[in-house]
């Protein structure tokens, strides 16, 4: 069992609170991406859990044993770092080996674990080169193979994949995930990829400014997003938002956008009632919207200001009331820069967001 | 139309790039104006005697052909001698014997005009113009019976030229003009099992009291020589003088280098005031080498601040004299402390700068898997710190052979003496520029052996394993 609860962790530099008051629960042989924009904290909280800079308060615990103020070399966790810090001095061997040397095992058991980890890396040609003349995807499976000779219950990832290209990016990105699923251990991983995140992630913790914003599998992060940051920040594109008026017709409570009405869905009608006549965000995902060439009934008027043919999908980008938003559209719709498209918002994809507080809106939620 | 053949392209030779070419020149110029030409001029200084061989001539003029040599020191009969117009117009060597001739007009005691040159033996100088150039005189008398009552009066100043008159004695003179000749010997001496006989300058050679032998004082070729060499190596203080410097590098280096490695790590440690820590481990760098000898002097001398502050403790009853040929292991101890307190700074700012340069990550992967501050230490920083260490090492070395003043503020330069002291001595004291720079070259030689070494020893593994 090596079940990583976070409780309360603080962590401040001079008067930044770096990472402010975080909770976090990692279920044993779970896998857990830390997702948020750069200098939200993620790296400093993943550093606290491996010990490399002690949290200001709160506690941090290991399968039960509190390691909050232990040495990283107590706490029987291995670390992927971000520039790899493979050791230029030491062969491939001797690097993969160095954690197990330390640990005064036996000769014959390091050659084995060695041996086992580089070849679950594909790198067993080249136990007796030096990283200097390795290439960063190999140095990157140095490093990540030291780590898993380690066979530690918990596995700190930080950014491991961020220093390769993005073909070798996507390619190591299955791999890892296949690897880490075989290894079994508890696995906390560190990106501000959202695509790493929602590909790899058994749950993803995305972070802003130093708080958690929302703890959920991907499939949740993305459709039912706690905020409008995560929306906006999950998805390529991200999230569309308008900005609209709450009305009351014919007792339901009806947006109004520019000069278009938009029925919300009768499920989210006792919520919304309270922001009659106040303003409120809509937020939709570009792929969510239906796209016609022609008016139809229930459909909204935008005109289209750029098209962008990207293979899988056209990408309009188009003016609706003073606001622009993206649509994804199937690669065979036709439309052009200034001609008319109509928009269809299915009711049940339509997110609610409170501009006051930025929160999504969600019933019995 | 037709469709033109493309020509094979032809391989295009790389265009030859000018400017490193141009930065490198005056590196060269540096290079061989600072290093080369001292390096070569104390090497031969040191195995090269300029004054090792005298040519002979045939005939006593230096342009005449070689008649063989003769080595410095040798024992010569004198067999002749000649004066001749030195063969530059003049210029004469030091210690040169020298005659002068005078250009006389008179007239013979036949009333015939004579014009022609005669010795200063023959002629004595009456008169002289207001620069001291003679114009007047008279023939000198001969004393003796048997004597030739009459002067001869040469075609050149030479007398082996042509006769072209007589005066009487005491015959008045006018001088015009007047010559000075350098006295060439005609000399017979050994090299070895052969006799060897020829012309050579007065000025090589040191003539003996009787007029008749005398010895090859300086020679005009140079030759290869280990007598510098056997010099240094037999002077007295030879042996001491190695002795104290290599115990000096040893006592030295190791402890600079740890000091050194324990300072870089507090400077580079989080800990508060790390920077003041660096400016204060700085400061004796400022210092020069003298100073500190002196300051250190100060601390050990009888009534030194080490005296005063043991009498003040109660430790001792009477001042100690340190500094002194009895106990001369104090001296050493002294000059010790004084290095190591003026230049550990200067490795340590190397390490520091090595240090630098290692990754925090790489520190903080070892610190997960595993290692403690010792074996972090081991394993992780002084392998990265290689080549750091590797430049301090030959640096210090260097700087350890070179150290004098600190001596000199300590010991005198008596008492104890290491080679650069000693280096000094031979060219200042003792006035002998070749044993001084036979030492100067042994020093260069340690100084290079030493680096060659470390560069060997402390090879990366990398460059190893390549």
């Amino acid at each position: 069992m090596s079940e990583i609860m976070i409780e309360n962790v603080t962590k401040r530099f001079g008067n930044f609170t770096a990472v402010d008051n975080v909770s976090l629960t990692v279920a044993n042989q779970e896998f857990m991406v830390l997702l948020g924009p750069s200098g939200c904290g993620k790296t400093t909280l993943l550093r606290a859990i491996a010990g490399l800079g002690m949290p200001d308060d709160g506690r941090i615990s290991i399968g039960g044993h509190d390691v909050t103020y232990l040495a990283p070399r107590d706490r029987h966790i291995s670390m992927v770092f971000q520039s790899y810090a493979i050791f230029p001095h030491m062969d491939v061997f001797d690097n993969i080996a160095f954690g197990l040397k330390m640990q005064k095992m036996g000769k014959a058991e390091i050659q084995e674990r060695v041996k086992q980890a580089a070849e679950m890396m594909h790198i067993e040609q080249m136990l007796d080169r030096f990283p200097s003349k390795m290439s960063g995807g190999q140095r990157q499976r140095v490093a990540v193979a030291r780590a898993i000779a380690m066979q530690a219950q918990v596995l700190l990832m930080d950014e491991p994949l961020s220093n390769l290209d993005a073909l070798l990016r996507l390619e190591m990105r299955a791999e890892l995930k296949r690897l880490l699923a075989e290894l079994g251990a508890t696995t906390i991983y560190v990106t501000h990829d959202q695509i790493e995140a929602m590909s790899m992630g058994d749950r993803i913790a995305v972070m802003r400014a130093g708080i958690i914003e929302q703890v959920s599998s991907p499939t949740t992060i993305y459709d039912f997003p706690a905020n409008q940051f995560i929306g906006g920040f999950i998805g390529t594109p991200p999230m569309n938002f308008l900005h609209g008026q709450m009305q009351r017709q014919n007792g339901h409570s009806v947006v109004r956008i520019g000069e278009f009405d938009l029925t919300p869905q009768p499920l989210m009608q006792p919520l919304l009632a309270s922001y009659d006549g106040k303003p409120i965000v809509v937020g939709i995902r570009a792929e969510n919207m239906e796209t016609l060439s022609s008016p139809a009934e229930g459909a909204l008027r935008a005109s289209v200001l750029v098209v962008e043919p990207l293979g899988s999908q056209n990408l309009l980008t188009v003016k609706l009331g003073d606001s622009q938003m993206k649509v994804s559209t199937h690669p065979d719709f036709t439309t052009q820069p200034d001609a008319d498209v109509w928009l269809r918002f299915p009711a049940d994809k339509i997110r609610w967001i409170d501009p006051d507080t930025k929160r999504a809106l969600y019933p019995n939620a | 139309m037709t469709t033109q053949v493309a020509a094979s392209p032809k391989p295009r030779r790389p265009q030859r790039q000018w400017a490193p070419y141009l930065l490198i020149l005056p590196s060269l110029i540096y290079l061989a104006i600072f290093f080369a030409w001292p390096m070569v001029r104390a090497v031969r200084l040191a195995v090269w005697n300029e004054t090792a061989l005298l040519t002979l001539r045939e005939e006593a003029s230096a342009d005449s052909s070689p008649a063989g040599a003769l080595p410095q020191g040798a024992q010569v009969i004198l067999l002749d001698r000649q004066s001749n117009l030195a063969a530059d117009g003049g210029s004469l060597r030091t210690g040169a014997l020298t005659e002068t001739w005078y250009r006389v007009q008179g007239n013979d005691p036949d009333g015939n005009a004579v014009d022609g040159w005669a010795s200063e033996s023959r002629i004595r100088v009456r008169r002289t113009d207001e620069q001291g150039a003679p114009t007047g005189g008279t023939v000198r008398p001969r004393i003796g019976a048997s004597a030739d009552p009459l002067t001869s009066i040469f075609a050149e100043p030479n007398e082996r030229s042509q006769v072209v008159g007589r005066l009487a004695a005491s015959a008045g003179v006018q001088i015009p003009e007047q010559a000075i000749l350098e006295v060439w010997f005609l000399i017979q001496g050994e090299d070895g099992a052969e006799t060897v006989a020829g012309w050579a300058p007065s000025g090589n050679l040191q003539i003996y009291s009787s007029g008749e032998i005398g010895r090859i004082d300086q020679g005009d070729t140079g030759q290869f020589t280990m007598a510098y060499i056997q010099r240094m190596v037999n002077d007295r203080f030879f042996k001491p003088a190695m002795i104290t410097t290599f115990l000096l590098m040893v006592l030295i280096i190791p402890v600079q280098f740890v000091l050194a490695i324990i300072m870089a790590l507090i400077i580079q440690s989080q800990i508060r005031f790390n920077t003041w820590f660096l400016a204060v481990f700085a400061i004796p760098l400022a210092a020069s080498d003298l100073a500190v000898g002196i300051v250190w002097y100060s601390i050990f001398t009888q009534g030194g601040y080490l005296n005063s502050i043991l009498q003040t403790l109660g430790l001792i009853q009477f001042p100690q004299p340190y500094l002194t040929a009895d106990t001369r292991y104090w001296i050493i101890i002294a000059i010790w402390l004084a290095e190591v307190w003026r230049a550990t700074a200067i490795v340590m700012v190397i390490v520091v700068s090595g240090l630098q340069a290692i990754s925090q990550e790489v520190l903080e992967a070892g610190e997960v898997f595993g290692a403690g501050l010792w074996d972090r230490l081991r394993h992780i920083i002084l392998p990265l710190l290689k080549p750091s260490l590797q430049v301090a090492l030959i640096l210090r070395t260097i700087l350890a052979l070179q150290v004098f003043a600190v001596v000199i503020a300590l010991s005198g330069g008596d008492v104890v003496t290491v080679l650069a002291n000693e280096t000094y001595r031979q060219y200042y004291t003792l006035r002998n520029m070749n044993v001084a720079a036979a030492y100067s070259v042994l020093i260069l030689l340690i100084s290079m052996v030493s680096a060659i070494i470390y560069l060997r020893m402390v090879r990366s593994n990398e460059e190893a394993a390549a």
